[in-house]
């Protein structure tokens, strides 16, 4: 097995160890890029591959390879680049944007079942999002009122599950789930209970939308946004790697390095908020991604940021992608909601790390 | 580097743990605190070392007032060895003690050959250096203590503060460590709870009780058992070993209090 965590030989074994790990994070890259042009050529609606690229080049640079216009078809160029292509992006986003809410979150809190979905965060922003979209009568409305509503809904549940499990003082791992399971309960409920108050004829199905997630909205023009927030989020906690390795040795042993810990916590809190926020506005809930891209890749890396954070914005991308292509072709008839797929891997993961004795259930977290 | 503490007063849920406590180290100088469970050693430490906010008085770190100092700009400086607590995650003992360099390093910067060189020699010191590549939580205690300890060496401290440092080590390796703080040659400030050692090694001695303190002085002038009658309600013997030519203490047994039936 090839070592990939720092080692201490020599200095040239520590410099031949970092060069490997980029050309690791490259070969990633590489892969991302190929799953990308493989999902785009995926679908209910069989379109050729060589059809699919010829659309791609054609669009990506303007180039006529041989009189695209009357080779292909217009519908086909419909699906693939205003259907599939924003589809893939909008799984890539979100994919890396909750994979790095969950390992920022779980350093944050020295936790590492902390991820969006199971503190309730995501349901929080779900009740944000449905509240703007339902009672729209107030504020800004159409993508910018619903990513507001999720931000302050998701604010709110973070607020809360810290309130409850005590951080500060000291918090259990315990404490933090059971936290997490009441602000699921509570928002989950409120939102559902707002979707029926508003007799919306489609009620149901943005339930379904909102629990279980779809990537189906994506456009491009609701694509920036989200984009670009999670890509500054990821250069950010990039450039901060050290302050969550402190972060993740505790409190005590934070602030002896220098590391101001309440109020990195606060910080990171807030932007996991609205990375979840964004995320959820724009797709919906999809669980359990910053639960095991981190866990996967702490397997595999150790638990040293600088290479935790790129590699688990790489590979929670690859995921979510592949998620998608799996929600998208495995039902011939139409789509399954991608929260299925991702809680049908996420769930039993979730079990093996309770069950494995590396979690320190009953001790004191932190 | 000189620490000075000014009157100091601190509260944890409204209670006040440590009363108007002045201390001072000087650059060299290896200082202990002493005193029994609950006098406020490590409440005063960890004000020190700025876990907790006083609500009274100074601390002063080379004559500047650390309440004004950022909290990365004084751990360059001090470097700190707690009581060891759980980990809820796992790293490699090179990156836990690579962690030492977080103060010194700003954001993006990679590690370099000087890091790398003083992470070596903090594992050397501690008699660790061909654990690097082990997990710090397959370690046992005291060499996790030990690792701990070579973290807070990488941070290259001017002043060093020990929690009990001692806690998990056997006798060889607790008297390794406090040899090795020693001769640093840095101010040293150490809760201890052995007196013995704490006579062996401290150039001077704050006693505590009840959040105040109650003595202070080089060992040999203020260890007696008067003292220690008064501050641990204990009976010992204090005498200067012939052979070490050290100050050990000899305890009685004690009494137990009996028991009250029906209470």
């Amino acid at each position: 097995m090839i070592h990939l965590q720092s080692r201490q030989n020599s200095y040239a074994a520590l410099l031949q160890n970092r060069r490997n790990f980029f050309l690791l994070l490259a070969g990633l890259l590489l892969i991302l890029l190929l799953s990308v042009l493989i999902a785009v050529s995926l679908g209910t609606i069989q379109i050729a591959p060589i059809e699919t690229y010829h659309i791609m080049v054609y669009k990506l640079f303007q180039l006529d390879i041989g009189n695209v216009a009357t080779q292909v078809s217009p519908a086909h160029i419909e699906i693939i680049w205003n259907i599939r292509l924003p589809r893939i992006l909008l799984a890539m986003i979100a994919g890396s944007g909750l994979a790095l809410c969950g390992t920022v979150m779980q350093a944050s809190v020295q936790n590492p079942l902390a991820d969006p979905y199971i503190l309730g965060i995501s349901a929080g922003a779900s009740l944000g999002a449905t509240f703007a979209i339902l009672m729209g009568s107030f504020g800004p409305t159409g993508i910018w009122g619903t990513a507001i509503g999720a931000f302050t809904g998701a604010l709110a549940a973070a607020g809360l599950v810290m309130a409850l499990s005590g951080i500060g003082g000291k918090s259990s791992t315990i404490k933090m789930i059971l936290a997490g399971m009441i602000a699921n309960a509570l928002f989950s409920a409120f939102s559902g209970f707002i979707i029926y108050l508003a007799n919306n004829a489609d009620g149901i199905r943005s339930i379904a939308f909102w629990t279980m997630g779809s990537l189906a909205a994506a456009k491009w023009k609701t694509l920036a946004f989200p984009g670009l927030v999670i890509l500054m989020s990821c250069v950010y906690f990039m450039a901060n790697t050290r302050k969550l390795n402190a972060m993740l040795l505790g409190e005590e042993a934070a602030t002896a390095l220098g590391v101001d810990s309440s109020k990195i916590r606060r910080n990171n809190m807030l932007m996991t908020a609205l990375i979840t926020g964004l995320v959820v506005a724009t797709c919906g809930i999809i669980g359990f991604v910053g639960l095991i891209i981190p866990h996967l890749v702490r397997g595999m890396f150790g638990s040293d940021h600088s290479r935790l954070i790129p590699t688990s914005i790489i590979i929670g991308a690859l995921f979510l992608i592949w998620a998608d292509v799996l929600a998208r072709i495995l039902l011939p008839s139409g789509e399954l909601p991608i929260g299925i797929i991702t809680a049908l891997i996420g769930a039993p993961f979730f079990m093996y790390v309770l069950l494995k004795s590396s979690v320190g259930f009953g001790r004191v977290g932190g | 580097m000189d620490l000075s503490v000014e009157n100091i007063r601190v509260q944890l849920q409204h209670q006040s743990i440590v009363k108007d406590v002045s201390l001072a180290v000087k650059k060299g100088e290896f200082v202990g605190i002493i005193g029994p469970n609950g006098s406020g050693k490590s409440t005063l430490l960890k004000t020190i070392y700025r876990l907790i906010k006083p609500v009274e008085g100074t601390i002063l770190l080379s004559g500047k007032n650390l309440s004004t100092l950022p909290l990365s700009e004084s751990a360059k400086s001090v470097g700190v060895v707690s009581q060891f607590n759980a980990l809820n995650f796992d790293f490699t003992v090179f990156d836990m003690v690579m962690a030492g360099r977080t103060p010194h390093k700003r954001a993006l910067s990679t590690n370099d050959r000087q890091d790398y060189e003083l992470v070596c020699s903090a594992l050397r010191q501690v008699g660790m250096e061909q654990y690097g590549d082990r997990n710090f939580s397959s370690l046992s205690g005291g060499e996790q203590q030990r690792i701990i300890l070579a973290r807070a060496l990488a941070q290259q401290p001017k002043l060093l503060i020990l929690d009990e440092p001692t806690n998990h080590l056997d006798i060889k390796h607790q008297l390794q460590l406090l040899a090795l703080v020693k001769s640093l040659g840095i101010g040293v400030l150490s809760a201890l709870h052995d007196l013995s050692l704490a006579a062996m090694y401290c150039d001077h001695l704050y006693v505590m009780k009840e959040g105040h303190i109650v003595a202070s002085g080089p060992p040999r002038k203020i260890l007696t058992a008067a003292l220690i009658r008064d501050v641990y309600e204990i009976d010992c013997e204090i005498q200067e070993n012939a052979a070490t030519g050290m100050l050990t203490v000899c305890y009685y047994p004690t009494q137990l209090m009996p028991v009250v039936k029906g209470a």
